[in-house]
């Protein structure tokens, strides 16, 4: 009867052994993915009282920190000093909605790595530093304070980034919320916000679309450049109507009139008083695929990859091509094409840096608890979107906007300002107006560049009687301002 | 192992409980409870008890199997009480009268031997299936069933204001353990030789298989009216196993596979609890509030606790259902991490290989299968919840021997290493 036994006896030590290698799987190797599962109820009470870094601009000012609570035990509240200015470019840490924005994607270097483990005591034991990281940003605070207060109320939002390397200088979003709120109060009020029709938690800078209005007639320039069907200097006639061939719809320009002297104008004149009639009839010329080439070379139709959640951009392909009534509202930045405000930024940001788009970053370093540089953000090129002499030829061309055409309130006294407006019509509503812009054109060797887009809802202060030139260009004149100042 | 070494063991077990209860309050930031004196004194008593019955009445018995038994009592017995306080000391009112009935038990037995056993072997066999149908009896008598968490495996004796749950399940696994290591050392060659043909099978004489089928039978029984799957498949597999050591026929545990794939098949299609098992191990997160609620909470608290844990009284095993008794393992791998939970698998290791030894050397029929019996219950138990509550195969709700909670197992357990101890007693040189 031994033989049997033994082999039972061996069965029932190598299924403990199974047993044994199971436990050895579910702790060591799937274990860390169970740990940090955020059904896990005890990875929210670890958040809840393990120690976090604060978040700091670029010059040092304190946006985000946490506090113990009085006897140094227990949860820590996140403190959000500045409220609402930073709110849409940090986001929020909250034991009870969670985390959002910057707060999210780095809160495992903002924890405090001791988890309270043998592990991170041996870590520490050796040297190891486990005190947590501090952000620092990109965003300088007197640019984010000029855009905030130039924004003033109005729903809407600007970005600005430096175009040499997508270094983000200013990220405001209106309305904007107190994370404050989300962060330690009570949730029904967390609840409220939302809940808010007004959607203040909505980022407009990444997370929102608009049509883009004329501001889109930068690209569709770049297309017709690239495409070698026009110049700068290509004569376009001036017309009171545009028909549309195999529509009834016709194009007007934006006061009705005509856009010069009546015979004809230039690419660049057209581009200075964004002369609808011109680009309608330049869109249909392009087409639609060196359009989209063009377009989708700037990013559109393509995730823009940044420290925050950014919604793509787009222009859809289908029933564009030989459909000239669509191709011309296109290229007016009007029917199915949208935009968010740091795509369009990106755009000036192209044309401002010989037309590379540098990848866009929000954190510059992550610095250690004693503020020593831990880890810096590299500056990356992220895409070609047009010629180093389209650019150039861009650049003229939107510098003529602000010198003598409808940008002329973004004018900076002493710096060379180029941009170009919009004013995107939206049915049965006021206007979705913009800017975007850059300066100074061609810098001196070492003298940084900034490159901006704002975007105001529904004509703003001005409701129906707002554009880009009359709402949005003075916005961006006082970020332009307070960047040349400082 | 000397008897002074096994008597040592015994008190580093209960010192551990002492310090176990300590170290659990302290890691909460209060104020360790009088359990932290009770619990030494109740595992001194109990396993101390123990210890001297074993040497008046089973002297040349083998040393580790109490040492190793108060361990593991003691390390789940802490989880337990961290868990629950009130749990906790209802267990060690459960340790004392367990390890009382074990003493007695090698009273009993200290003339006669464990071949006295034999004699009864008909009346433990009803006795057993009486046992496992008890849960069943109606809810209104005095004695009656009860169903927890949909399976009906409880008895609730009710007497006046008295009422006491037991689960008889427990005690009936020895007792049909002792009726098969008697009944196949009498048959085992009948069973060896198989003289008859089924089409391309050799197969024994019908009137030798009898009982065996009506133990299976009684097994299905067990899982079809009181849906305990953890039971049912003991049963399944004890009486495989020692039905494969009494004959050697592979025939034996290779016909009880494919029963059980059949049957585990045709039970996943006739009964909804056990596809809610099967669902619940194949997918936790699918329906991670419902029916995979449990073992996720329990890879949750595996996750957490990593190679070296939480530390005693710094996890939140309380967030797993059922963490007192069948998830009992989760929770201490969570508090002591890989290397506590491998330690804890060690130990049972460890039993089980004192255990077949104890059967190895064992020359009479009977007390080697009695042995093997015991022993493999005892393993088979422990890999079931083991391997159920690590996802390496569905879970079935069934105790972990001697750290579960739950008075019923705890008191079957320990018989179950007076009974090893006795056999080892006897067969010893």
């Amino acid at each position: 009867m031994n033989r049997p036994l033994w082999r039972l006896a061996a069965t029932a030590l190598v299924v403990l052994a199974l047993v044994a290698g199971g436990l050895t799987y579910q702790q060591a190797v799937a274990g860390p993915g169970y740990r940090d599962d955020v059904r896990n109820p005890r990875a929210l009470a670890d958040r809840a009282t393990r120690e976090r870094g604060p978040i700091v601009t670029a010059e040092g000012t304190v946006v985000a920190l946490s506090e113990a609570d009085t006897d140094g035990d227990g949860p820590l509240t996140r403190i959000y000093p500045e409220q609402g200015l930073y709110a849409h470019a940090v986001g929020y840490a909250s034991s009870y909605f969670g985390d959002t924005g910057l707060e999210a994607r780095y809160a495992d270097d903002l924890r405090s790595s001791d988890d309270g483990s043998l592990t991170a005591a041996l870590f520490s034991f050796f040297g190891g530093d486990l005190r947590p990281h501090q952000l620092q940003l990109t965003i300088r605070d007197d640019l984010q304070r000029a855009a905030a207060a130039a924004l003033g109320d109005q729903y809407g939002a600007v970005v600005a980034l430096d175009p040499a390397t997508g270094a983000v200088l200013a990220l405001v979003a209106n309305p904007t919320f107190d994370p404050n709120v989300l962060a330690s109060g009570d949730p029904a009020e967390g609840n409220a916000l939302a809940a808010d029709p007004e959607q203040p938690l909505l980022n407009r800078a990444t997370a929102a679309a608009y049509p883009p209005g004329s501001a889109f007639k930068v690209l569709v320039a770049v297309a017709g450049i690239e495409a070698a069907l026009v110049t700068p200097e290509t004569l376009f006639t001036d017309r009171t109507e545009l028909e549309l061939p195999g529509s009834t719809a016709v194009i007007h320009n934006a006061d009705g009139g005509y856009c010069a002297d009546g015979t004809s104008l230039t690419l660049e004149r057209a581009m200075a008083v964004s002369c609808n009639i011109a680009f309608g009839e330049l869109g249909m010329l392009v087409g639609a695929g060196p359009l989209l080439d063009a377009v989708e070379a700037a990013g559109f139709n393509g995730t823009i990859p940044f420290d925050l959640y950014t919604i793509a951009s787009t222009l859809p392909a289908e029933g564009l091509e030989g459909d000239l009534p669509a191709l011309a509202q296109t290229a007016l930045g009007q029917r199915d094409v949208r935009a968010t405000p740091l795509q369009m930024a990106l755009v000036a940001a192209a044309v401002a840096n010989r037309g590379v788009i540098m990848r866009p970053f929000l954190v510059g370093a992550l610095l250690d608890a004693d503020g020593e540089i831990a880890r810096s953000t590299l500056p990356a090129p992220w895409r070609r979107a047009m010629a180093e002499e389209t650019a150039q030829a861009l650049a003229a061309m939107m510098e003529q906007v602000v010198t003598s055409g409808t940008g002329w309130r973004a004018a900076v006294p002493g710096v060379r300002v180029a941009g170009k407006t919009g004013t995107a019509e939206v049915p049965g509503g006021a206007p979705h107006v913009w800017f975007i812009g850059f300066g100074p054109v061609e810098p001196e060797p070492g003298e940084q560049q900034i490159a901006l887009a704002v975007m105001v809802e529904e004509g703003g202060n001005l409701g129906e009687e707002g554009s880009g030139g009359s709402v949005a260009a003075p916005i961006a004149q006082a970020v332009l301002a307070a960047f040349f100042a400082g | 192992m000397s008897r002074t070494t096994e008597a040592v063991l015994v008190a580093l077990a209960a010192a551990l409980a002492g310090a176990g209860s300590v170290l659990t309050r302290l890691a909460d930031g209060r104020a360790p409870t009088y359990d932290a004196l009770m619990a030494p004194a109740v595992f001194l008593a109990a396993f101390g008890g123990l210890l001297v019955a074993v040497r008046r009445w089973a002297p040349r018995s083998t040393r580790a199997l109490v040492p190793l038994a108060a361990l593991l009592t003691a390390v789940g017995w802490v989880e337990v009480a961290r868990i629950d306080p009130d749990l906790g000391r209802l267990q060690q009112w459960w340790l004392l009268v367990g390890a009382a009935i074990a003493a007695a038990t090698l009273f009993a037995l200290r003339r006669s031997g464990v071949g006295v056993l034999r004699r009864y072997r008909y009346l433990f066999l009803v006795a057993g299936l009486i046992l496992l149908l008890l849960p069943l009896l109606p809810g209104s008598w005095p004695v009656r069933g009860i169903s927890l968490n949909g399976s009906r495996l409880w008895v609730r004796l009710q007497a006046g204001d008295l009422s006491l749950s037991f689960q008889p399940g427990e005690a009936a696994k020895l007792l049909v353990v002792v009726f098969l290591a008697s009944y196949l050392a009498d048959r085992h060659r009948a069973l060896t030789e198989m003289p008859r043909r089924l089409g391309p099978l050799r197969i024994p004489e019908p009137r030798q298989l009898l009982p065996v089928l009506l133990a299976f039978g009684v097994s299905f029984a067990v899982l079809v009216y009181q849906r305990d799957l953890g039971a049912s498949l003991l049963l399944f597999i004890v009486f495989a196993a020692m039905l494969y050591a009494a004959t050697g026929r592979v025939a034996y545990p290779l016909a009880t596979l494919i029963l059980l794939l059949g049957g585990g098949l045709a039970a996943h299609e006739s009964f909804s609890h056990v596809r809610v098992r099967v669902s619940a191990w194949l997918h936790p997160f699918a329906d991670f509030a419902g029916t995979g609620y449990q073992v996720a909470q329990g890879l949750f608290a595996l996750g957490s606790g990593g190679l070296t844990g939480s530390g005693l009284g710094a996890g939140s095993p309380n967030l797993i259902p059922a963490a007192a008794t069948d998830f009992v393992f989760v929770a201490v791998a969570e508090e002591t991490g890989l290397a506590g939970g491998l330690a804890v698998i060690a130990a049972y290791a460890l039993l089980a290989a004192a255990g077949f030894g104890i059967a190895l050397r064992a020359r009479d029929p009977f007390r080697k299968l009695l042995a093997a019996g015991l022993t493999i219950t005892i393993t088979v138990q422990t890999a079931l919840i083991l391997g159920g509550v690590l996802r390496l195969f569905p879970l079935t709700g069934i105790t972990l021997p001697f750290m579960s909670y739950g008075g019923s197992s705890l008191l079957a357990n320990l018989v179950l290493v007076a009974l090893l101890a006795r056999v080892s007693h006897e067969e010893g040189s």
